[in-house]
């Protein structure tokens, strides 16, 4: 008591507040600081020689920098092909599954049909099944279609299309199905009063008012899928990951590219840096809204 | 009279049925690929998980030699003697990492992410900004978040040994983080960072809600700093923190966001005795020496462990959570 006494006297009760606010605001910024440090490293050591990197005495910021590290490292990962696989693999799941996640998430929230229950319920259960359980039969079953039908469901980009699709759409139901129920319904009715078809009022109307949920579970499925590294290295997929793993797999015997690497995690990041940052208000809003409702 | 509110649900039943016939449309696409994906496959691994399927049956897929609960049993006696088959010894220390990378991980996650929520619901200059800086680990793909982490933990030229050996000289001679019971925190740490994100973001969105009128009803009844938090941000929060938690254990207890960053963390998918997660186990047995009947078998173990865990944290934490 006395010792708070004493503290009034010395510091007005608005001039107290004034302090621990502004210990508060540095406590955020240096608490943001540090988790940015890596990603700040990671950029340095891109523009940095190999040698440097793994030498204690070298100077943090380098004398000389090496962009070349980039070309280099396109050339030495063959990032050409690996890129275009990535983006065929990746953008053919987004499209399709966000489209298949939309119409059942459409259907969960508009209408009681019978089975509705045991279906969300079963959306949900998917998300308990380990990702090995499920894949060591799909696995199988896609060589034993290979070897027995022809199809290439291993080896190729289809198999890890297929997988993909089925993987992330249930998450993608749920997040939607949220963003349905908030659409009103009358203007549905209201499109179908004037001679839409069920369907018709589906992508004219609710669609486009749900787009901003539809964006964010599209930027979440491609955030996913491009991280993809186990189910894409064991059907054989050459996606990014898969390739990243087989160089640094490849050379750890030996001497690590440090600086390839680098420079590879960096060209890897951008695409998704640049996609997540033009459309973050609408992802993070869309993401949290069902969240918090539910 | 007993027959008649039978026959009159059946016909509702049938009429509800094909007034709803357009949803059935809709649901039939996603329907399709959870049955490819997911029910068939899982139903295959139960069966599986009875048959010798290794690398000499590979081919005979389905039809591979019967062999019962060989597996399971080769896998508890692993897990209680720790003797047994020695492709599959590992499998107890695998589940032990996992349990206690899940642990620090997932409190780690939270504490933290709770600390930076409740800092960031504050107003300040440049709130926009932080708000928006705080989401750049979660952009890092996990297999380039390893990558990156080893750029830190490198014991010569790595910025964690620069910091606390020749800046801040906390410890007498360069540590080596990728050798050793270290490699536990040189993986916790990464993960811990590419979730905080996630974390962040739900805490802050629940803490959103939270109607500033109680606080002043709170002041006038002479709750401090902590009351208010304790009775007033925290019942707000409670939900999010109780499925971020949820689904949080589970990734990290079988998903593959450890098992990417630990893969290019360390070049190698064989992590020694102190990172040997469940995951990296199962994977390494089954495709790796085609241990594949085994393989369902631990994958059908694990998934009873998470279904326990779901059942028992919602039995504790749902009566707290609809009474409040």
């Amino acid at each position: 008591m006395k010792t708070s006494d004493k503290k009034r006297s010395f510091l007005s009760r608005k001039a107290q507040l004034r302090i621990s606010n502004g210990l508060l605001t540095t406590l955020t910024w240096v608490l943001i600081a540090i988790i940015m440090i890596p990603i700040l490293f990671m950029l340095l050591n891109s523009f940095r020689s190999r040698t440097d990197i793994t030498s204690a005495t070298a100077p943090l910021f380098p004398q000389i920098w090496h962009p070349e590290n980039y070309t280099n490292m396109w050339k030495a990962f063959k990032f050409g092909p690996l890129f275009l696989n990535s983006m065929i693999v990746v953008g053919s799941t987004t499209v399709i599954a966000t489209l298949i996640a939309s119409m059942a998430g459409f259907a969960l929230a508009r209408f009681r049909f019978p089975g509705a229950d045991v279906y969300s319920l079963a959306v949900s259960g998917t998300q308990l099944i380990p990702g090995t359980l499920f894949f060591i039969p799909l696995y199988l079953t896609f060589l034993w279609i290979k070897n027995n039908l022809g199809i290439p469901l291993v080896g190729d980009n289809l198999g890890a299309i297929v997988l993909y699709i089925g993987f992330y759409t249930p998450i993608s139901i749920w997040i939607l199905r949220g963003f349905f129920a908030s659409i009103p319904v009358d203007l549905e009715e209201q499109a179908m009063v004037d001679g839409s078809t069920r369907f018709g009022a589906f992508f004219k109307i609710s669609l486009p008012l749900a787009m901003p949920g539809i964006v964010s579970t599209a930027i979440y499925i491609f955030m996913t899928a491009w991280n993809e590294l186990f189910f894409g290295y064991t059907l054989g997929v050459k996606t990014v990951p898969v390739g990243i793993r087989a160089f640094i797999q490849g050379a750890a015997g030996t001497q690590l590219r440090y600086d390839y690497m680098a420079a590879a995690a960096v060209v890897v990041t951008i695409p998704i840096t640049i996609m997540f940052f033009a459309l973050q208000k609408q992802f993070i809003s869309g993401l949290t809204a069902g969240a918090v409702k539910s | 009279m007993t027959t008649i509110p039978m026959k009159r649900k059946s016909t509702s039943f049938l009429n509800k049925f094909r007034r709803n016939r357009i949803a059935y449309v809709f649901i039939a696409p996603a329907v399709l690929f959870m049955l490819l994906v997911h029910i068939i496959p899982t139903i295959q691994a139960f069966y599986m998980s009875f048959l010798d399927l290794n690398t000499r049956t590979l081919l005979e897929y389905l039809r591979a030699p019967f062999v019962g609960l060989a597996h399971y049993k080769n896998i508890i006696i692993g897990l209680t003697t720790g003797t047994g088959d020695a492709l599959i010894k590992g499998l107890g220390q695998a589940l032990t990492n996992s349990l206690w990378f899940t642990f620090w991980v997932q409190g780690g996650t939270l504490l933290i992410s709770l600390v930076l929520a409740l800092l960031l619901n504050r107003n300040f200059k440049g709130r926009g900004v932080a708000r928006t800086l705080v989401l750049l680990p979660w952009v890092v793909p996990t297999f380039a978040v390893g990558i990156i982490f080893q750029f830190i933990w490198l014991q010569q030229g790595g910025l964690a040994n620069r910091i606390f050996y020749d800046w801040l000289h906390l410890v007498d001679h360069p540590i080596s983080w990728l050798i050793g019971p270290n490699t536990r925190a040189a993986l916790i740490i990464p993960a811990i960072w590419n979730g905080l994100p996630f974390s962040t973001i739900m805490l802050l969105s629940a803490l959103q809600i939270v109607p500033l009128d109680l606080f002043e009803a709170a002041a006038i009844d002479g709750a401090n700093a902590w009351h208010k938090f304790r009775y007033i941000t925290f019942n707000y929060l409670k939900p999010v923190i109780f499925t971020t938690t949820m689904f949080g254990v589970i990734f990290n207890f079988f998903g593959f966001g450890p098992y990417n960053i630990a893969v290019s963390l360390f070049s190698s998918d064989n992590l020694g005795k102190y990172n040997n997660l469940l995951t990296i186990a199962i994977v390494r047995q089954t495709f790796n020496n085609q241990l594949f009947g085994y393989g369902a078998a631990a994958s059908v173990l694990v998934m009873i462990v998470a279904l326990i865990f779901v059942g028992l944290w919602y039995l504790s934490f749902r009566s707290a959570l609809t009474s409040e």
